[in-house]
């Protein structure tokens, strides 16, 4: 019997990937021995991350690792991976959302229409800005250009900030040679892992989601010639995957805002946010207006944001 | 079949040369960009659109000019041996290398074309004659691939580009085989 | 077929395609892609190539290599230098050795306003060779000289070579160009006392200019001075708002190109002939560069794609048992021997990539091998049988110097080039100091 081997290729890079990715992997290669090995990619290295998907559809990469907003997939779903603005407050959200809330569905149905299977999705960190100069106010944010994911981008243009899209292990260098002035891409865990907190000075507590969506997905050709029980293998460890990161992002945001010495930490008030969080809702209408899916889907996050709120605490606190 | 050749090398030079003398102006184009880039930085707002732009007139500066390039000799050969070589000897071996160059940027103008039916939103495997459909108007455009940047622009504007550079690179390359079976037949070039 | 086997099989199919004088992008970029055939079919084999070109695209600070090179030819083509080449000649020449010597002080001006070595050679053979040959210098080591001098084009900043190291090794670019700084003027005065020795031990080499033709007025020889200026001006309009954040890395570099562009303008050279010689060749060396990088991109995608890191970790820490300073050493050595058969620039794209993370997990710092790796790049453009530096020469020289001169004229260069190496490897201050002084904190 010829031994199964799969190119797996992530968004994120080396140093990141040494905690959401590798160790699942590494499981998945011990277990499953002389049948199936996963050989591991980092961002950009055998294709760039904005044909990441093609290549997975066409089968130069068997199976990826990302949300949907990055690599640019061609569904309706894709604006909500990432970081889909104030969708969500903490990371269980996530899980909630896609097993109790009908989310798997959707993302099944519409990754299946494309080719390709969608495995499943787990959360990551919240979205934190981390810029050279401080943000004490909205004014702050007036100009300063950031890496971030497109449609926080899209939504955070209205308050003066100016996106920029480069590929993601060219992030650190491009804040040093100043085609950067800051990142909008991740919690204060992924700043200080892979580096950016070397390049930034300031991190800002006010957080525009709680939670990245992101997912394992696979070429659906190379799915359905796996044998039922290393499918099954693969989820395992894909489900290993998002529990290790539900608490390393968990306990790692709190330690690095109390402990960690690089970042200053500062605040806008909440008072002033709350405009933020108000355009939020209306660029969630906007979002809807565009398509039956995408309407299916803000319901599902206005339910869900509704349910929270009247469970009240710990759920919500406001 | 010499005379068939002679109009084949003078087309084609023609086309890339004219080709490749409008590109090389986009060395200022660029430079425009670039110093919009800084100076709407310094004054105003930075612009979305700059460092993006820029990579797309790059791209055609590259690729357009790259027939072009090959015209004036500007792409290095390793010439330890090939130095030393007559004329008749360099002619006889390129006959041969340039056939391994072509098939170089036949699979990048194959990858070009599955990209490009990529960003009209066609996702199977038979690319060239859904593009040929297209512009025959008896396939549909799909979804339209976006970048994913906040600028958004369509992504199948620059493939296209690409498909033409590569398509013209290999126009030329064809050129530069008919002249050496030209030299070989001993006329002088 | 065991990957080792593989990746040798690419390497030497790769070598014997260069041999055969196919254009170096073509011979890189067809092993390539058949390689990702052979290896991966029709799951992605055929989309490799293509993948490399939307690479490149991405890679940003690329933007700035038409920038520098059309610096590069409209200083070289608008003879702005000449008057730069004056200044020394009028200072210098009453030394033994003093026009080479000023040559070198040229040849540091002029990297300090562009990227590439290319700008340099063009100079140094059209304007400095012609002079210093009729001067009665050594023919053999004037054009050691002017190749030795214009590989400094690399190391002063602003650098191509350290751009690209930068992409590869995802170091700041400020930090590797301030890096260049003191190794690159370090190089000059090794390169400056060498000839002076040279010449004190053997007077018939470089011998005193003749003094009617450098005893001018006091007041007409500090306007001379004013030549040194116009490099000065360029460099820091390009640098100072770069290093202090006001503007990017590329759009630095678009503004040294008008900035240069303008001083023609200004100067009164920026002739019909000039301008359309400038546009040309940029043209012409951005498709060089970028086409071989295409190519080498997709060839290391390949190798990348067949676990060539880890095979080289694993090859020089555990099968070797080598200890870190071994390790540094052989790579460099690794390089000069690579260097003398392959494309520099395909060099850095393919073979970087499998050294850089090695370098990193050794404790290495990372910026400080960048300047190990730019001089050891000097090296190898000089080292025949394969270098750019070499190529250039052979097509700017006048007929007198013979391919026989060119080749023996490096040996004495690439010694001293070969102990500045030394010295950076055993004092790394020399490099790290300023960029830490400069951007400290
Ligand atoms: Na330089
Ligand atoms: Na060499």
């Amino acid at each position: 019997q010829n031994k199964i081997t799969w190119r797996l290729q992530t968004y994120a890079g080396a140093a990141l990937a040494e905690h959401v990715l590798d160790p699942a992997i590494k499981m998945f290669n011990q277990i499953a021995g002389d049948r199936m090995q996963i050989e591991t990619y980092y961002a950009d290295q055998i294709v760039p991350t904005g044909e990441l998907f093609q290549a997975m559809q066409r089968g130069t990469i068997d199976a990826v690792q990302s949300d949907d907003d990055s690599m640019a997939s061609p569904t309706e779903v894709t604006v909500f991976g990432g970081y889909f603005p104030f969708g969500s407050r903490y990371s269980l959200d996530v899980p909630v959302l896609f097993n109790q809330y009908g989310l798997n569905e959707i993302w099944a149905e519409e990754y299946a229409k494309v080719g390709v299977k969608h495995i499943s999705a787990g959360a990551w960190d919240p979205c934190h800005f981390a810029t050279k100069d401080p943000i004490n106010s909205l004014e702050d944010m007036k100009g300063k250009r950031i890496f971030t994911f497109p449609t926080a981008g899209r939504f955070l243009s209205q308050f003066g900030v100016v996106p920029v899209n480069l590929p993601w292990e060219d992030i650190e260098v491009a804040v040093q040679t100043g085609e950067l002035d800051g990142i909008a891409w991740s919690g204060i865990t992924e700043d200080y892992t892979v580096g950016w907190a070397d390049v930034t000075n300031y991190f800002l507590t006010n957080n525009i989601s709680g939670a990245w969506i992101g997912h394992f997905f696979a070429n659906m050709e190379r799915w359905n010639e796996l044998p039922e029980d290393l499918k099954m293998l693969f989820e395992v460890c894909c489900q290993q995957s998002h529990y290790y990161r539900q608490h390393w992002y968990w306990g790692g945001e709190a330690r690095l805002r109390v402990h960690g010495e690089k970042l200053k930490l500062t605040t806008i008030p909440d008072a002033e946010w709350a405009t933020v969080e108000s355009a939020a809702r209306e660029f969630w209408e906007e979002i809807a207006a565009e398509s039956d899916v995408k309407r299916r889907v803000v319901d599902i996050f206005k339910q869900y944001n509704t349910d929270m709120e009247k469970a009240g605490r710990p759920y919500r606190y406001t | 079949m010499r005379g068939l050749m002679r109009g084949y090398i003078r087309v084609a030079d023609a086309v890339n040369y004219r080709l490749g003398r409008i590109v090389m102006y986009g060395i200022f184009v660029l430079m425009g960009v670039l110093l919009w880039s800084s100076i709407s930085k310094t004054f105003f707002l930075p612009s979305l659109w700059t460092l993006e732009m820029a990579q797309f007139i790059m791209v055609g500066y590259y690729i357009l000019g790259g027939p072009y390039s090959l015209q004036l000799g500007s792409n290095v050969r390793m010439d330890l041996l090939y130095g030393e070589w007559s004329l008749r000897r360099k002619a006889w071996v390129d006959l041969f290398t340039v056939l391994l160059l072509i098939f170089y940027l036949g699979v990048l103008l194959y990858g070009a074309i599955s990209s490009t039916a990529y960003s009209l939103g066609y996702w199977k495997d038979a690319p060239v004659s859904y593009l040929f459909g297209v512009l025959t108007g008896t396939e549909e455009v799909g979804r339209l691939e976006q970048s994913s940047s906040a600028w958004r622009p369509y992504m199948w504007p620059i493939k296209v580009v690409m498909i033409v550079g590569f398509f013209l690179m290999i126009v030329q390359c064809l050129s530069e085989f008919c002249k050496d079976v030209l030299r070989l037949k001993g006329e002088v070039i | 077929m065991s990957y080792e086997l593989i990746a040798t099989l690419m390497f030497s199919t790769m070598m014997l395609m260069l041999l055969t004088g196919q254009r170096v992008f073509g011979a890189i970029g067809f092993v390539a892609v058949v390689a990702a055939l052979l290896l991966w079919g029709d799951r992605g084999g055929f989309d490799i190539g293509f993948s490399a070109a939307m690479k490149l695209m991405k890679w940003y600070p690329l933007l700035t290599l038409p920038m520098f090179i059309f610096m590069g030819y409209v200083l070289s083509e608008s003879r702005i230098a000449d008057d730069l080449y004056k200044m020394f000649h009028v200072w210098m020449g009453g030394l033994r050795g003093g026009l080479a010597i000023g040559t070198i002080g040229l040849m540091v001006l002029i990297s300090a306003m562009n990227g590439l070595s290319v700008a340099g050679m063009a100079i140094g053979a059209t304007i400095a060779l012609p002079e210093l040959l009729k001067r009665g210098y050594d023919k053999r080591m004037v054009t050691g000289v002017i190749q030795a001098g214009s590989s400094l084009g690399i190391l002063v900043p602003p650098s191509v070579v350290l751009v690209l190291y930068a992409m590869i090794a995802r170091q700041p670019v400020g930090q590797l160009w301030l890096a260049g700084v003191v190794p690159g003027l370090l190089m000059a005065a090794m390169f400056i006392a060498y000839i002076a020795l040279r010449c004190r031990l053997n007077p018939a080499l470089g011998p005193v200019l003749d003094p009617a033709e450098r005893d001018l007025p006091r007041a007409e020889k500090l306007r001379l001075l004013r030549a040194g200026i116009l490099p000065l001006v360029i460099f820091a309009v390009m640098m100072v708002p770069f290093i202090n954040g006001w503007t990017s890395l590329v759009e630095s570099s678009a503004i040294g190109a008008i900035a240069a562009f303008l001083a023609a303008v200004m100067k009164g050279r920026m002739t019909r002939e000039v301008f359309e010689n400038s546009v040309r060749n940029t043209l012409g060396i951005t498709c060089m560069f970028m086409w071989i990088i295409l190519a080498a991109l997709a060839f290391g995608a390949v190798f990348d794609g067949l676990g060539a890191v880890k095979a080289i970790e694993s090859l020089f820490t555990e099968k070797l048992g080598l200890s870190p300073w071994m390790i540094l050493i052989l790579m460099q050595l690794s390089f000069i021997v690579m260097g003398t058969f392959l494309d520099d620039t395909a060099m850095l794209v393919i073979v970087a990539p499998l050294y850089v993370p090695l370098v990193g997990a050794l404790g290495f710092d990372l910026i400080w091998y960048g300047i190990l790796y730019t001089i050891t790049t000097q090296i190898a453009y000089m080292t025949p049988p394969f270098g750019y530096n070499l190529f250039l020469m052979r097509a700017m020289a006048p007929p007198e110097i013979t391919l026989r001169d060119i080749y023996a004229s490096i040996t004495p260069f690439v010694l001293v080039m070969i102990a500045a190496l030394t010295m950076v490897m055993v004092f790394p201050g020399i490099a790290t100091w300023l960029p830490t002084y400069v951007y400290g904190n």
